[in-house]
């Protein structure tokens, strides 16, 4: 393609200069889509990490993988799945974080006490994973180092809690399973339904107890160092107290922000974006640390896709105002636990239940197709090789005509 | 018109999970066959290519896919 379009951009005063900040998935592509879109100025990336791009969905799934080597405590490595490296030309300074933005200015203040002037900025500054305590027995999983420290830990085989039923807590405890430990999983209700469905949370659950998964219907109130013993006390609702020698977290994650406190482009304490993703003149968000309105409410969807596809309208928005197209897609995650490969589009009807439209859940391996209301359905591959597009399809069933 | 090869395409088979994600974005370089097996219909990418190539590595959750 050739990329001397002329910048048109209503939002952009000049090619000038874009910071991003964050180097996920979500600020990666907003860069390439910048570049695709014909932006030739100057290109900065502001990355939290120390790391280069790596893939997050696969921390705790590959990443965690191969644990159940001959002797406890002897780690194999496995290799993360880094990511093509940002756009061309674009300057990344990785290890350093925005502590600040000034929207009449114009500038983010870095940690180090930088100051970087921009022209356009895009968000992307993700999320992290909430937790209890700061206790070295309580991890959580979001970032390549939280997956290396896991997973040298799992090596002892300890005893493990996993705090938290959703996708992340139940590949942990999968992972954990698998590498030989105990493992007891502490969710209020059944474990994946909001994420699943009734049918397909059944049988995930039937899959971990089968794999000897112990499974305690509570929440948690508190969770508490005990410090003369070592370990953690878990505090239930139902007024049990659990202990547990290591503690997965897995509840949650609260957008990275706090550095946007002052910016006055907060609303109600959340960063909200429109349909392009906009913030406001000159500012686009995207990915884990955006919310946007979704019917009567508002809604934060940490995906893979729902980063990627935000990054993209966003960073065309930037450049050419909401002349661009505005998101659009339907949600895709996957998820692998207790021998289920389980992929969704759409959004699960939790207690509608779903034609089977190849194979056979009996045996694990089918297709799923749920009838949703106007905006559409939602389909599910279990144990099932299928391209995305076929699933989509499934997902969007028949408009009336062609 | 044979256009001048300006990357490679290259496939770490044993990672891909078939999503199809990489299809998606680039329709006229990859598809999935029925058995949900990666195919690449293109290794040499020509400049017109590119930036399709590209997008179908970036999306790619477990990057199996590189351009080199």
């Amino acid at each position: 393609m050739t990329a001397m379009h002329p910048l048109p951009s209503p939002r952009v005063g000049a090619p000038g200069r874009i910071v991003i900040v964050g180097h996920g998935i979500a600020g990666l592509t907003a860069g390439d889509t910048l570049r695709r879109e014909g932006f030739s100025g100057e290109l900065t990336v502001i990355g939290q990490e120390p790391h280069d791009p790596y893939s997050r969905p696969a921390l705790s799934k590959a990443m965690l993988g191969d644990l159940s080597t001959p002797s406890p405590g002897v780690v194999t490595e496995v290799e993360a799945q880094y990511l093509a490296a940002p756009s061309a030309d674009a300057t990344v300074h990785a290890g350093r974080s925005a502590v600040g933005l000034d929207p009449e200015a114009r500038t983010v203040l870095l940690d180090d006490g930088g100051v970087l002037a921009y022209d356009g900025l895009v968000i992307a500054s993700g999320a992290r994973a909430r937790c209890f305590t700061d206790s070295p027995d309580e991890y959580t999983l979001r970032g390549l180092d939280d997956a290396r420290a896991l997973r040298q830990r799992l090596a002892d085989r300890p005893a493990v809690t996993v705090i938290g039923g959703g996708p992340l807590g139940m590949e942990v405890a999968s992972a954990a399973r698998e590498a030989g430990c105990e493992v007891t999983l502490v969710h209020r209700g059944q474990p994946m339904r909001r994420h699943v469905g009734d049918v397909l949370a059944g049988l995930c659950t039937s899959a971990a107890r089968d794999r000897g998964l112990h499974l305690v219907d509570a929440s948690v109130t508190r969770v508490r160092r005990d410090a003369p013993a070592g370990g953690l006390d878990i505090e239930l609702s139902t007024g049990g107290t659990l202990r547990a020698e290591v503690v997965v977290s897995a509840i949650g994650d609260d957008p990275n922000d706090e550095w946007l406190a002052d910016s006055g482009l907060l609303t109600d304490g959340r960063l909200l974006i429109d349909d392009w993703g906009v913030v406001a003149p000159g500012v686009v968000a995207a990915g884990d640390v955006a919310w946007r309105r979704s019917g009567p409410g508002i809604q934060r969807r940490a995906l893979w896709t729902d980063a990627i596809e935000q990054a993209k309208v966003a960073a065309a928005a930037l450049l050419h105002g909401r002349s661009a197209s505005p998101v659009s897609y339907a949600p895709y995650f996957w998820t692998e636990q207790f021998g289920l490969n389980l992929r969704i589009c759409g959004e699960v009807p939790a207690e509608v239940t779903p034609t089977v439209v190849d194979g056979d859940l009996a045996e694990s391996r089918a297709v799923l197709q749920w009838e949703g209301p106007t905006q559409g359905g939602a389909a599910a591959a279990v144990n099932f090789r299928i391209p995305i597009p076929k699933l989509r399809r499934l997902a969007r069933p028949a408009p009336a005509a062609a | 018109m044979a256009a001048t090869v300006v990357a490679h395409l290259e496939l770490d088979r044993p990672r891909c999970e078939g999503h199809g994600l990489c299809e998606e974005a680039a329709p006229d370089l990859m598809h999935l066959d029925d058995e949900g097996e990666l195919v690449l219909d293109v290794t040499d990418i020509s400049e017109q290519d590119l930036e399709a190539a590209r997008t179908a590595v970036r999306v790619c959750p477990v990057a199996a896919l590189k351009l080199a």
